[in-house]
This record gives structure tokens, sequence and C-alpha cells, in this order.
């Protein structure tokens, strides 16, 4: 058993872990959000994640800068997507289906740019990353000071991007639009709004949001590449857009619940608690299939979503 | 001057224009992939020609080729009848992991002496294939029953199923599976349940022809029998489907069933004739390429074969290709995405058609 001290540090180390994996989740669910709201299920931000983290790491390997390395993991997100709303939007194809082909082809894409850029390395190369920074006097609080002050500047960065993508959302003339778009694209249309256009965004949005989160894995978790980093991330945040209800607020402390089911399996065997570690291992799908099940309730989902929308 | 190229008023139909562009995009392609191949391979052309000779150009590399493509085709075929019952089942990767543990559950009993030891080796592949089956059909059907009994979103279920049963299987290895030994493994089943071989002097077994016989099978379920056609209705149109009688719940639970079981079967001819233990990340993305399998034969039964003989065949020649050159067999795995990438793109196509800028051809529409 442990003691109380055992016990505060085993919560200290569990929720700081909590919330540093979390962060991945919220960007890529912040930019999905979008998407979905705009009317497309874009299942492809798994892929994106990994051609982000890629980009994110090559050019950080190549300039040493980790800021650079974020801005074009974006880019990045951003350039793929482009391909993807050009499918979902213009050609109409089967959402699903793109995106999950598309999934393949990241990873095929992924691995080959590595090997071609990297050649044949024998061990991976680490690269400068985000190191976390101690926020004067708040770090200092006891249990939440290392829970929540000591992180990356990228993790204070994604939460600032939620509560401004609330705000987009919710209170801006875009935001309206892309929810107008979501729930009726016809009567949007009439109204005057591109429906292309705004469905485009926000394809782009979670191409930028994805991207986003493959530089953070690399910059802020790992510090290197494999194009095995990205495991189920991705799926992972759909499911926290459901259980977040498509709004960037929930879907923020979704992902911290997601995080904490993430990190305990990790604090458990670092504290040597005797239990399959596989079965911790499951529990973030485990959680994200009870919210898609419809056993807690169907929550209301943008009513066109996944439908083309044909004048 | 006019300009080339118009917009239709409605999509082509016609088969030799579809038929065209799904060849153009293979083409096309097979072409982004030979850049790919370039700077391993300074003739692309020569790159192809050792895939396809590897891949199809000896009987070993057949047997190796049909070897792969068998599992494939089972998935394809599981695609087949859930897509086309509208059921968006992405969890092949989970099924084949449990159908191989199933059978290797039931493969390790005989070495046990227990119930399998004592029965003919007909029997016991009988046996085998329904304990398989059942495996997957029930893991697979549990979500048709989320999706029609509450609601739930059989797509985002059926992909996190895939983790889920990677990590019990992961556990059964590491665990009450493993045989004594440093590698998380079972033991080696018995040579007799190891599937019989079909071509003398080489590894090719006779999975193939299982894979063969399912493909039969469905296309007659999918053609001649009511289920299939309530199948196909369901798919088109649930709630006329509903008006016309069909119990469309009850649809979706058989259909997964039936994907999840044919998924299931790509496990047992993976352990049975390829690996002949479980081990862990057994099923390597294949429940994910034989979607693409089906995709590219446009969810026919019957097509399934033909594709699936070609990615099979692209994969072996792969890798016989990045033991040569070095080339990765990333490459591959690029082509055969961006293969079904584009004949879903050319579909834009159907809605444009050519003219000569030139002759005036009497009709003008005005949009």
């Amino acid at each position: 058993m442990l003691d109380d001290f055992g016990l505060s540090a085993f919560v200290i180390t569990w929720l700081a872990a909590a919330v540093r994996l979390a962060g991945p989740l919220v960007l890529t669910a912040l930019g999905e959000i979008f998407a979905e709201r705009s009317g497309v299920l874009n299942v492809g931000i798994e892929g994106t994640i990994l051609i982000g983290a890629l980009a994110g790491y090559l050019i950080t390997f190549e300039t040493g800068s980790p800021w650079l390395g974020i801005v074009s993991a974006i880019a990045a997100g951003v350039f793929v997507n482009l391909f993807l709303a050009w499918m979902y939007v213009t050609v109409q194809a089967n959402q699903v289906v793109v995106g999950i082909v598309f999934n393949i082809f990241a990873l095929g894409a992924a691995s080959y740019g590595y090997r071609i850029a990297m050649g044949q390395a024998s061990s991976p190369e680490l690269i400068p990353m985000f190191n976390p920074l101690d926020i004067p006097v708040l770090s200092d609080i006891p249990v939440l000071g290392p829970v929540l002050f000591s992180h990356s500047i990228l993790l204070y960065l994604t939460i600032a991007a939620a509560l401004v993508a609330n705000y987009v959302l919710f209170r801006t003339r875009f935001g309206l639009n892309v929810r107008a778009v979501g729930e009726n694209p016809y009567a949007a249309a009439n109204a005057g709004i591109s429906v292309s256009r705004i469905r485009y965004a926000g394809v782009l949005l979670s191409g930028a949001g994805a991207g986003a989160a493959g530089g953070y894995l690399v910059l802020a978790e790992i510090g290197l590449f494999r194009d095995t980093i990205v495991v189920g991330q991705g799926f992972i945040a759909l499911g926290i857009v459901i259980f977040g209800r498509w709004k960037p607020v929930y879907a923020l402390l979704a992902a911290l619940a997601f995080g904490a089911a993430d990190a305990l399996q990790l604090s458990l065997q670092l504290f040597e608690f005797d239990a399959p570690p596989q079965l911790l291992l499951a529990l973030p799908y485990l959680l994200t299939i009870i919210a898609v099940s419809g056993l807690i309730g169907r929550s209301a989902q943008p009513a066109a979503l996944m439908q083309p929308y044909r004048p | 001057m006019r300009s080339i190229v118009v917009r239709r008023q409605s999509p082509t139909q016609s088969p030799w224009a579809i038929g065209a562009m799904t060849a153009g995009s293979v083409v096309l392609a097979f072409l982004v992939a030979a850049i790919l191949f370039l700077p391993f391979e300074s003739n692309p052309l020569q790159a192809y020609v050792s895939v396809f000779d590897a891949s199809l150009g000896s009987w070993r590399g057949l047997a190796i080729t049909l070897n792969r493509a068998a599992p494939l085709i089972l998935i394809a075929l599981g695609t087949c009848v859930a897509w086309r019952a509208g059921f968006g089942f992405l969890g092949f990767e989970g099924c084949v992991t449990l159908g191989a543990a199933a059978t290797a559950w039931f493969a390790l009993s005989a070495l046990d002496e227990g119930i399998a030891g004592s029965i003919p080796v007909v029997l016991f592949f009988i046996i085998a294939i329904f304990i398989s089956f059942i495996t997957g059909g029930i893991w697979a059907g549990g979500m048709g029953l989320l999706r029609s009994r509450f609601g739930g979103n059989e797509v985002l279920i059926s992909l996190m199923s895939n983790y889920v049963a990677a990590l019990f299987v992961q556990y059964l290895v590491a665990g009450p599976m493993r045989a004594p030994g440093s590698l998380p493994q079972t033991p080696r089943f018995p040579i007799e349940t190891w599937l019989p071989n079909l071509i003398p002097g080489t590894r090719g077994h006779i999975a193939i022809v299982i894979a063969v016989v399912a493909s039969g099978l469905v296309w007659m379920l999918m053609s001649r029998m009511r289920l299939g056609y309530d199948f196909i209705a369901t798919g088109i149109n649930p709630r006329a489907a509903r008006y016309g009688g069909i119990n469309v719940r009850q649809k979706y639970v058989l259909a997964a069933f039936f994907a999840g079981g044919l998924g299931a079967m790509a496990g047992l001819v993976e352990v049975l004739g390829t690996q002949h233990r479980l081990l862990d990340g057994l099923s390597g993305g294949i429940g994910f390429i034989g979607i693409i399998v089906a995709l590219l034969a446009k969810l026919n039964p019957l097509a399934v074969v033909p594709a699936a003989i070609l990615y099979a065949a692209l994969s072996v020649g792969g890798d016989a290709l990045q033991r040569s050159t070095g080339a990765p067999s990333s490459i591959i795995f690029i082509l055969q995405s961006l293969i079904v990438l584009f004949v879903m793109a050319s579909d834009i196509l159907r809605y444009y058609r050519f003219r000569s800028p030139f002759v005036n051809s009497g009709l003008t529409h005005h949009a």
C-alpha cells in the first residue's frame, strides 16, 4: 500500500501526465469541431497528425528551431487537407471512405518521406523540444502547481486556442455561418452563404488542428519520429468531439478525461501496480466506444453531417 | 472559339466512360509511384518489372502472392456485405485478430490432446472455421446491435474496436497463451492443423481455395438470395426498405455478423496457413487494405478476387524489391491507396464532357 506521501506523488504524476497527453487530443478535436459543424466528418485527421508530426520533426531537425517546426506542422496539415477538402466538398465522395484511404496513404507517405529525408539511419535522431516552463509563483502551489503550471508553452497555447475557437464558433459571423451550413446547407445558401467555401474552411481548420497536434506530439512529448507514434489519437479525437457535444470548451474537458485514462497506465506502471497494462491501455478506446455507442443518449450532431451539398 | 470542357446536366452513366476513367486512374497512380521509385531505381519500369516478376513470375512467387491474397479476399467480401447493407464497418483488423486468436486456441487444444486431437483433420478444419466465424460474427454483430438498438455510430465504434481487440490479443500472447521463451507468442501449432499444401514444392496452401469459394457464396448471397436483396435494399434506402416490410434493424446486425465472420476467417487462414502460431500485431494493416480492395472492386464479390490478387502481388513484389534495391515498401502502400483515391476522384469527370472547340455540334445548353 502507498502511504500518504506516495499517494500524493502518484496523483501528481498522474494528473500532470494527463494534462500533457491531452494536448494533441485537444488540438485535433478543436479543428475537427469546425469541420463537423460545417457538415464534414473528417476521418483523415489520423493521417494528418502523422504528416504534421513528420513535418515538425524534419524542419526542427534541419533548423534546430521547434517554433519553425510547429509552424510547418500546421502548414503541412493545412496543405494535405486541401486535397481532402477537394475530395469531400468538390468531388462529393463518401467522407468516411476518403478519410480511411487517406490515412493509409499518409502512413505510407510519412514513412517514405522520413526514409528519403533521413536515409537508412540506424537510430532515430533526437531533436530540440519545447521545454517545460515553470510559471513563477503559480508553479509553486502544491499539487496544482506541478499539475497545471509546469508545462511547455504549447500546452498553454492549446488552452488559449480552445477559448479562441469557442469565441469564433459562437460569437462571430464566420462561426454562425459554419453552424448554419452544418445544420441546413440549403437554407444557408439561400441566405447568401457559400456552402463550399465554408466547408473548405472547416476542413482546412481541422487540418491545421491535426497538423499542430502532430507537431505537439513530436516537439513536446517524444522528440523523435516513428511512423507508429499516432496510434488512433485522431480517432479518439473524433470520440472527444462527440463527448464534447461539438463545443470547444467541453471538448477541452473531455480531452482531459481521455488524457487521464491514458496517463493512468503510465503512472500505474511507474508505481508498480499489478494490473495487466493492456487493460489500462484499452481504456481510452473503450471510453470512446461508450461515447459513440448511443448508450448515454444521442447528443445532437450537426444535422447535415456527412451529407454532400448538391444545389 | 468555344470552351473545350462542358459541364453536363447529369453525370454520365456510360460504362465505357466509367471504365476508361477507372483505367486512367490506375495508370496515373502507377505513374506517381514510379516517381517515388526514382531515388532507388533509376528505371521505374524496371522496378515494376521486378515487382511483378517476383510476385507472379514464378510458382514460388505466385504461391506467396495467393497466400497473401486469400485473407484480403475474405476481408473484402466482409466489406461488400456490410457496406452494401449500409453498415459502415471498419473493424476488420479486430476481427482478423480475434478470429486468429480463437483458431489458435482451438488448434493448441489439439496439442494438449484435447477435443481437437481426437478428430479427423477435415472435421478439425470445419470446426475451426465455424469457431472463428462465430467469434468474429459475435464481435461485429454486437456493434451492429449497438447501432440498431441505440443508434450508435458504427464507423467510430468499429474503428475503436480494432485497438481493443489488438490489446486483448497482446494480453493473451504475453500472459495466458504464452509459450516458454523470450518472445510474446503462443507455441507452434501441431503440424496436422496447418492448412494443406496446394502447389507442390512451394508454400502455397489452400487458403486461396477457401477464399474463392467464399467469394462465390457471398456472390450467391448478395445476388441470388432473399437475404442479400434485403441487405442491398436496406443499404440503398432504409426507410423505403422498412416500408417494403424489411426488418431493417435486424439486417444491420446480420450484415455485421457476416462481415465479422468473414474477417475472422481471414485471421484463420493467416494463423493456420502462414504463421502457424498466434503473435502480436498479426493483422498488420490487412484489415484496411482489404477494405480498399473491396472499394476497387466496387463492392462486387466476384471482382474482389482479381483486385485482391493485384494488391497482394504489389505487396509481395514490393517486399522483394525492398530486399534487392532498398526501395522502401511504403511506396507500395502509397500506390495501393492512391489507386483508390484517384478512382474516387475521377468520379468528378462524369460531370464533364469534351467537345471540339471549332466544330459546332448544333446543341447548346444554358445551365
